[in-house]
């Protein structure tokens, strides 16, 4: 049934739920790993929950028939989401791999960054090629995150690099590493809320101070994105490494005008403190940057939707996303209904198709 | 037009028995022997709605007060927990002016009949 119009749909941002978070990965961890995990399998939650049923962002009505948590069953995932909206890809990225960032202990973070991706491709990927994997990487150690991007990153069906992000600034040179291997192997880099902001001493800080509700956390999620933006682009990143990409799923995007106008404007007043930026600072973003839909933001008047994917080129920056099996998904059939084709139809699969290289092989 | 749904044994309490009556999927509850009917997709974006929890909410209050109540009166959306009131379809406190629609729910000797318009 798809979006109800025969369609072609991609979807970007889809979470995968591993039972009983390192228990589910003990069959990929070594002997000695196995040892050093026992009686402290469970990865941390951020104590402001979502005060929604169970305090879980995964939706009830999504858990499989034959038990565990929503987003647990590869099976069951490809009837209730992808058969059921006719999605032909769907890029998975794991929230527990974000909680990576809430670990102090590097080898740690590396060693379960290396089983999170064996268990994804063994256990997901082989039942069904309609998954595709944004592998993820530990930002503990960008040298060793470089070597597993390099692992991994031809195996079939990798899309992406997940990198949940520590405290530091993604402008910072210490990610080059990982940045070069992404681009040797035409990956985009795929960063999203890792849930843990705010709420661990390693992981990223909330600007101005520490939110104390949970829709507070979930109302500034963008401003992560909007710094981490800025901060790629004056640091010359993108300059630096001419192939790269950089998909930013979940952050909304109705914030995005603000933040290309404003370093436009200051790119004319201050360009001579950053020299090796010898264009608006917008037209990077435009060219390498994309955004995911979900969630959808619901503007007071419809044409509002209209007018702010233009203003940011959404036929060329936006990618449909659902975010399932989470609380806040957005379904093909009641997202951007308003929004006119062709854009419609570059939302919700050719930009997506070209940026992770999807194409079926009739298309190739 | 009157549906027979079934003995009222097989109503669980506070979680919905899902029935399709005319192609339409409808939730019956019973919270505390009272019984309610509910069409099982919520206005906000099609979810389906009665696979949600029953239970009470904080009623408005001032900043930093805490006050429970409706409880056994209040159905919430499993996606984006949207608050309704179980026997009007109301919205609550004024989150959306759309409702979900209900409908005329009977019991005669224990057994629950369903009155579709
Ligand atoms: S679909 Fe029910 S609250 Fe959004």
């Amino acid at each position: 049934m798809g979006a109800g119009d025969g369609m072609r749909i991609i979807d970007s941002d889809v979470h995968p739920w591993i039972n009983g978070d390192i228990e589910g990965l003990l069959p990929y961890l070594g002997m000695a790993w196995r040892r050093r995990f026992e009686g402290r399998t469970r990865l941390p939650d951020h104590p402001l929950r979502p005060p929604l049923a169970g305090a879980t962002s995964i939706r009830g009505d999504a858990r499989p028939p034959g038990g565990g948590a929503g987003g647990s069953d590869p099976a069951y995932m490809a009837e209730d989401l992808l058969d059921r909206y006719g999605i032909e890809h769907a890029v998975l990225s794991s929230i527990q791999a974000g909680k990576l960032a809430t670990l102090p202990n590097t080898e740690e973070a590396v060693v379960l960054a290396r089983a999170f991706n064996d268990f994804f491709l063994n256990e997901w990927l082989s039942v069904d090629s309609r998954y595709k994997l944004a592998a993820c990487v530990a930002p503990h150690d960008p040298l060793e995150a470089a070597k597993e991007i390099r692992r991994i990153g031809s195996e079939e069906g990798v899309v992406a690099i997940f990198l949940p992000l520590l405290n530091t600034l993604m402008g910072n040179r210490r990610y080059y590493p990982i940045y070069e291997a992404a681009q040797e192997f035409g990956l985009p880099i795929l960063i999203h809320p890792t849930g843990t902001e705010g709420g661990f001493q390693t992981s990223v800080a909330f600007a101005g101070g520490v939110p104390s509700t949970y829709i507070e956390r979930h109302t500034v999620f963008p401003e992560v994105a909007m710094g981490n933006l800025a901060s790629l682009v004056f640091e010359g990143v993108f300059a630096r490494f001419p192939g790269l990409k950089l998909v930013m799923a979940e952050f909304g995007y109705g914030w995005v005008p603000h933040v290309l106008w404003r370093m436009d404007q200051n790119w004319r007043e201050f360009r001579r403190e950053v020299p090796w930026i010898d264009r608006e600072p917008s037209g990077y973003v435009l060219d390498r940057v994309r955004f995911t839909t979900q969630p959808a933001e619901e503007p007071e008047k419809e044409e509002y939707l209209l007018q702010i994917l233009e203003m940011i080129h959404a036929d060329r920056t936006l990618i449909f996303s659902t975010d399932y099996p989470h609380w806040d998904n957005d379904v093909p059939k009641s997202t951007f209904r308003s929004v006119p084709e062709p854009t419609r139809q570059r939302i919700f699969y050719d930009n997506a198709a070209e940026l992770f290289g999807l194409r079926t092989p009739a298309e190739v | 037009m009157e549906h027979h749904v079934g003995h009222v044994t097989q109503i669980p309490e506070r979680e919905a028995l899902i029935v399709t009556i005319n192609g339409r999927s409808i939730g019956i509850f019973k919270v505390d022997g009272r019984l309610y009917a509910v069409k099982n997709v919520c206005p906000h974006k099609q979810a389906p709605l009665c696979r949600g929890t029953v239970g009470g909410t904080m009623l408005p209050s001032r900043p930093g007060e805490l006050e429970f109540g409706l409880d056994g009166g209040v159905l919430k959306c499993p996606w984006h927990g949207w608050e309704f009131d179980l026997s009007t379809g109301e919205c609550l406190f004024g989150v959306s002016d759309r409702r979900v629609a209900t409908y005329p729910v009977e019991v005669r000797d224990e057994q629950v009949y369903l009155k579709l318009r």
